[in-house]
């Protein structure tokens, strides 16, 4: 019996370390930006620029990181995505709004973060009409995540997709893809203020 | 059958069939070459090592810094209880595949406390699981987490049977529990335990469904699978295979039932080719009377006499409903053993001399060691009264063919007598070189567990003990 509760205590001391190892902060650069309060706050845009153009990796995105309550990210998306957003893909959106033609573009929207992974949309504008939207990067951390982000990515995505029958980022939530479709919405959104420039 | 690299290899005079001589034999007796724990440490490292593969998955999946806030740290510690569990699981099933490896370097006694404590583990680890993973899905979801149960057993794949893996699992820990155990009718208890089997099909789609290192294809996933197959490989050797081929060899079947006490009784079995039974005295079988009334159930016995070559003998006392069906088998009845196995051997001992010190029944054991031990053992009988001493005749006629001494300590325990040697002083007045011996004790719990503070306050160390409890 006394062995049983000291492999139980090592249980739970071993589960406990590899979380805590795992989450303190790697050698990674980005981890210390965007203190709590300014994440809702207006748009800072040049702010985390440098950082972002120098880890072009992009699997984790400078707004995440930040402790913040968890439920916002998924409830209330309105706030983050101009603040990461206008910065992430900076290249695209400049070079094409700079001079809107009347001619078929893509435009990338931003990388937007769940707690399942990233989000990223892109979408093609034909004049000021979206003719395709594509998913670059849905969650797939997890069998059940994968499916999900399948469900939504053929709702919405697609030539004959949500985004292009109701032109616009007003889209039905995916049942049990809440997260992920907020996150679709929001890169989407981003994209298409993007385009209109 | 052969068991390759066990003691009858290295033991030449003992495979002879001593017929016309009545055993006990006579007295140059070869005494078994020891074995060390060689074995069992080499199958704790590999426990561990395997506790280690487990978790690596995740461990190298998870980038460092990744887990930001509870929710994701919650259902990390999900995951990694997870693993943990299915890992756990596995090994248990193993541990109770009757394999002959594990039951001969391990021993039947050792692998059930084993068994138990991972148990306990396993179970703790399941339930953390299920809270962990619960709970952080359901704050990644914006749900309560019993909201969240419900959309798991609704939209997830597999999520039915696991939870039916896990409410099964918690019923089976809950009759392991003492002093539930206790309560129970072994029958009931055994069925509950036969439920583990299920569990393990039932929680195995989930891991693969939902799991977040073993849902995409790669060597993890099929590292995974393989080690369930081994896991049924073993099941199918250790279970099936080895018991087939032993009993198909030795086709035991009863020849007698003696009554030795009042209460108990010896049930002789003859078979084929019982001189190239390789056993050592102090293991037990798992034995399957085919009578009516007790086919079904098989319970482990020590066999009271070393192996001769021409029949086994079990001493057994009547306890319950199938130990009183057990009085009354016929001659002829056929019986299926799986075995032997235990480590409570002389094959096993540390030292030159020992000490061996029985409860009761508990002599049986015991007895067929004497036959092994090297000369200069000494034995301690504890019994209730005169009566509940077994075998006497024999013990008394070991004593004199291999020099061992033999204290009958009779009485309640709280007569003089048994309380003035159930005591550190005591046992050293009886046996001086009581530190250097090695001690073999047998008995009811209560008694085995005394014996083994008194033991350890005499400055015996803890490598000396052996212990066989009728718990098994």
């Amino acid at each position: 019996m006394r062995r049983a509760l000291v492999a139980i205590t090592g249980l739970a001391a071993s589960t406990t370390a590899l979380v805590v190892l795992k989450a303190a902060p790697g050698t990674s650069q980005v981890a210390q930006e965007l203190p709590a309060g300014q994440a809702p706050a207006a748009p800072v845009p040049d702010e985390p620029s440098p950082d972002s153009s120098a880890a072009p990796t992009s699997r984790a995105p400078a707004a995440t990181r930040s402790p913040r309550p968890e439920r916002r990210a998924s409830s209330s998306p309105t706030p983050r995505p101009t603040a990461t957003g206008a910065t992430r893909t900076s290249p695209t959106p400049r070079t094409s709004t700079a001079a809107p033609r009347p001619t078929v573009r893509t435009v990338t929207g931003p990388v937007v973060s769940n707690e399942f992974g990233n989000v990223q949309v892109q979408i093609t504008v034909s004049g000021s009409r979206i003719v395709d939207a594509v998913a670059v990067e849905l969650p797939e951390k997890t069998a059940q995540s994968a499916r999900r982000s399948e469900d939504v990515n053929s709702r919405y995505s697609g030539t004959s997709g949500m985004v292009v029958a109701r032109q616009g980022a007003d889209l039905d939530t995916v049942s049990g893809a809440t997260a992920t479709s907020g996150s679709y919405r929001q890169s989407l959104q981003a994209a298409i203020d993007r385009a209109r420039g | 059958m052969t068991y390759p690299g066990t003691y009858s290899e290295r033991r030449p005079g003992h495979q002879q069939p001593r017929a016309g001589v009545r055993p006990p034999a006579p007295a140059p007796l070869p005494v078994p070459p020891r074995r060390g724990p060689a074995g069992r440490r080499i199958l704790t490292v590999l426990f561990l090592a395997g506790l280690v593969a487990s978790v690596l998955p995740w461990w190298l999946d998870t980038p460092a810094g990744s887990l930001t806030g509870a929710t994701a740290m919650t259902t990390a510690a999900g995951q990694i209880t997870g693993l943990l569990a299915g890992y756990l699981l596995l090994v248990q099933v193993l541990m109770m595949s009757r394999l002959p490896l594990l039951e001969r370097a391990v021993g039947g006694e050792r692998i059930g406390r084993w068994h138990r404590d991972v148990g306990a583990t396993l179970l703790v680890a399941v339930l953390a699981h299920t809270a962990l993973i619960l709970v952080g899905y359901a704050g990644l979801e914006g749900r309560s987490p019993l909201g969240q149960a419900g959309v798991m057993l609704r939209e997830y794949d597999d999520m039915v049977s696991a939870f039916a893996a896990a409410g099964l699992l918690v019923l089976v820990g809950l009759a392991s529990v003492r002093a539930v155990r206790r309560a129970l009718p072994y029958e009931l208890w055994h069925a509950t335990h036969l439920a583990a089997y299920a569990v393990l099909l039932l929680g195995f789609a989930h891991q693969f469904s939902n799991g977040s290192q073993l849902f995409r294809p790669g060597p993890v996933r099929t590292g995974w699978i393989a080690a369930y197959l081994l896991v049924l490989a073993a099941l199918a050797g250790g279970r099936v295979i080895v018991p087939l081929v032993f009993n198909l060899r030795h086709r035991l079947r009863v020849a007698d039932v003696v009554a030795e006490s009042p209460d108990t009784v010896s049930i002789y079995l003859t078979g084929e080719r019982l001189d190239r039974l390789e056993m050592l005295g102090g293991q037990f079988f798992r034995w399957r009377f085919l009578a009516r009334g007790c086919w079904w159930q098989s319970h482990p016995f020590s066999v009271s006499a070393a192996a001769n070559g021409r029949w086994l003998r079990l001493t057994v006392k009547v306890v319950g409903a199938y130990t009183r069906d057990l009085r009354d088998l016929d001659p002829g009845t056929r019986v299926w053993a799986i075995g032997p196995s235990g480590t409570f051997t002389a094959a096993h001992r540390t030292r030159d001399r020992a000490l061996l010190i029985a409860g009761g029944s508990g002599i049986t054991p015991l007895r067929a060691m004497l036959e092994e031990l090297p000369p200069g053992a000494a034995l301690i009988y504890r019994a209730r009264t005169p009566a509940d001493v077994l075998l006497h005749r024999e013990l008394d006629w070991l004593a004199q063919a291999r020099g061992v001494q033999v204290w009958y300590v009779v009485g309640s325990r709280r007569d003089p007598g048994p309380r003035q040697v159930m005591t550190p002083d005591g046992l050293r007045r009886l046996v001086p070189d009581l530190p250097r011996r090695d001690v073999y004790l047998c008995g009811p719990p209560g008694l085995v567990e005394q014996c083994r503070q008194i033991l350890r306050q005499a400055g015996v160390s803890r490598r000396q003990i052996h212990l066989a409890t009728f718990e098994l």
